[in-house]
């Protein structure tokens, strides 16, 4: 488990982390999603201590990391798959990890076999694609057999195998008991992968919960209608109480009301649909619309006030 | 596909000791050390510009031996031409030992070792102290092997000295113990500047350049700076007859320890307040 508590790192005046609290729990994969900048890697970073925040606090399994001694039987991080220098052999990456917490050989062979560089292992780091550094990375985040796994990004640069590959492992190291907080800026990614999520933008928390229940609370849905009366239609609708949009012309977008009392209200008044359909807000659309005003990197409007979380 | 890798293992047994993780890191930096090309060659230059320098420069000077006149025959240090290959073989430990650490920042494998070992401080103590072994063998092997070269060289000349002469073992310990702590202290100014070139820069600027300009300075400002300076605390170690520009041997030893005690406590203070 991974508990932060007022968490705040600042850089002069820059808040990178703004008084961000959070709990990841044991058994599920939490996705950490954010807009880039958001602050998630310095976040990832403080957990493992090797940035300091400025105020708050952050324990793994209810201590400081930067007090555990041979941290990697507990906690295995992923936060960089560059982080290798590039004339050392694959396998002696992880044998120098291992060695440094005192982890037998035999299980940098294993990890290997996990991540499936056993092929490549005499491979120098530098000669590795993008994919399976990646791979050696998850391999070094393995390596201590840790009930807690922190993985920064871990599906960058891999191909649409590795990606379900990934998808897999977390879900099973999660269904093991283990603790697994994986960021990514990708929503679509993390609805497939994650059962709890955490959202931040610009360093603060917006939200946090099931994945479901996210979807359902902050997008909802609406009903999408294609008429050629879409002036009386609208005027039929609002009538009624609805909220309605022009998406284009001849397309109305509807909020308040269901279909099944739009395709009603039409026939009533003799008004013709091509089109009558319930849209389901995805998990893209409600991650940009809690995020919209928080993204830093947008057109001059981002730099309206952040606003409340 | 799914991997079996098995639930979590939650361990109960006590916190390992702070030694048992220094050996661990110790054990872990030597890994690393032997499994990167740069420390091989950067090694085999050592020996070779240590050996060759020394023998080259002898040899020289057995070949002009005759024309040397009374004065400088009386004043002539046996193992200062031996010798001079250090001069170049401290450029090479020196990068090496900069690499040691800068390599780490550049490749950001540095948060892989803190990761791995939040103890910084055991980091770096571990850092020096394998670093400083390697030199050590390799600083020792190539500084006797050119005692021996270059010492039958000069004995045609009568001019060599035996190991066993007073003064001449510690000479020859004392240029092993040089290369040493000039790895140590550019460990330490590694650690404290994180770029490669940056610290290669301050670290040549000490031991080449400072003494140049130090030279300039009117008489006797300038032996009086020099004799404190690393390169000639360095240099006094190995000496066998006293020049005015060099503190006694065990003078130098202690000077030289000095810089690389303080550049290693700067830098384990900043690495623990620093941000990896």
């Amino acid at each position: 488990m991974i508990e932060a508590l007022g968490l705040t790192k600042r850089y002069g005046a820059d808040v990178a982390v703004d008084d961000l609290s959070f709990s990841v729990e044991a058994g599920r994969v939490t996705g950490f999603l954010g807009p880039n900048g958001a602050g998630k890697s310095t976040t990832m970073r403080m957990i493992i201590a090797l940035d300091a925040p400025s105020a708050g606090t952050v324990t793994v399994g209810g201590r400081a990391y930067g007090s555990l001694r041979f941290p990697l039987h507990e906690v295995g991080a992923l936060l960089d798959a560059n982080a290798a220098h590039p004339g050392r052999r694959a396998r002696n990456h992880l044998n120098w990890l291992a060695d440094s917490n005192r982890i037998p050989r035999r299980r940098v062979d294993e990890v290997l076999g996990i991540v499936g560089l056993t092929d490549v292992a005499h491979r120098r780091a530098g000669e590795l694609s993008l994919g399976m550094g990646q791979r050696l990375g998850i391999a070094a985040a393995l390596l201590g057999d840790p009930a807690v796994l922190i993985l920064d990004e871990p599906i960058n640069g891999l191909d649409p195998e590795g990606i379900l590959w990934v998808r897999h492992l977390l879900r099973s190291l999660a269904a093991e008991g283990r603790t697994v907080l994986v960021s990514s800026h990708l929503m679509t990614e993390m609805a497939l992968t994650a059962d709890h999520l955490i959202i931040i933008g610009r360093g603060r928390l917006l939200g946090s919960g099931r994945v479901a229940d996210f979807i359902e609370r902050s997008g909802g849905h609406h009903v999408k209608v294609v008429t050629p009366d879409a002036d009386a239609l609208s005027v039929l609708l609002r009538d009624e109480g609805a909220v309605v949009s022009v998406d284009e012309p001849g397309q109305l977008r509807v909020h308040g009301l269901e279909a099944r009392d739009v395709g009603i209200l039409a026939a009533g008044a003799g008004l013709t649909l091509y089109e009558l359909s319930t849209e389901r807000a995805s998990l893209e659309d409600a991650f940009m619309e809690l995020t919209d005003e928080h993204a830093e990197y947008r057109g001059s409007s981002a730099l309206a006030e952040a606003g409340t979380p | 596909m799914t991997p079996v890798i098995g639930p979590p293992v939650v361990t109960t047994a006590a916190p390992p000791r702070r030694s048992t993780v220094f050996l661990a890191v110790v054990r872990s930096e030597w890994t690393k050390l032997r499994t990167v090309r740069s420390t091989m060659w950067a090694l085999l230059i050592t020996v070779v510009s240590t050996v060759g320098f020394g023998v080259l420069l002898t040899a020289i000077v057995v070949g002009q031996w005759d024309k040397r006149s009374i004065a400088e025959i009386r004043g002539f240090d046996p193992l200062l031409y031996s010798y001079a290959g250090l001069n170049v073989a401290q450029l090479c430990i020196g990068v090496l030992g900069v690499l040691v650490m800068t390599s780490e920042y550049g490749t950001r494998v540095i948060r892989l070792t803190f990761g791995a070992t939040p103890q910084r401080r055991l980091v770096l103590g571990a850092k020096v102290l394998t670093f400083s072994l390697v030199v050590a063998v390799v600083s020792l092997v190539s500084c006797v092997t050119v005692f021996f070269i270059c010492q039958a060289n000069l004995a045609a000349k009568h001019a060599g000295v035996s190991i066993a002469d007073p003064g001449v073992l510690r000479a020859v310990l004392g240029g092993a113990v040089h290369m040493v702590l000039v790895g140590a202290i550019a460990v330490g100014v590694g650690a404290i500047v994180r770029h490669t070139a940056g610290a290669v820069a301050i670290l040549f600027g000490v031991l080449l350049i400072i003494p140049g300009l130090v030279q300039l300075l009117p008489a006797p400002w300038n032996d009086d700076i020099t004799r404190y300076l690393p390169n000639s605390a360095g240099a006094a170690m190995s000496a066998i007859v006293r020049f005015p520009n060099l503190l006694a041997p065990f003078g130098g030893f202690l000077v030289l320890s000095a810089y690389a005690l303080a550049t290693l406590v700067v830098a384990s203070t900043v690495l623990d307040r620093r941000d990896a």
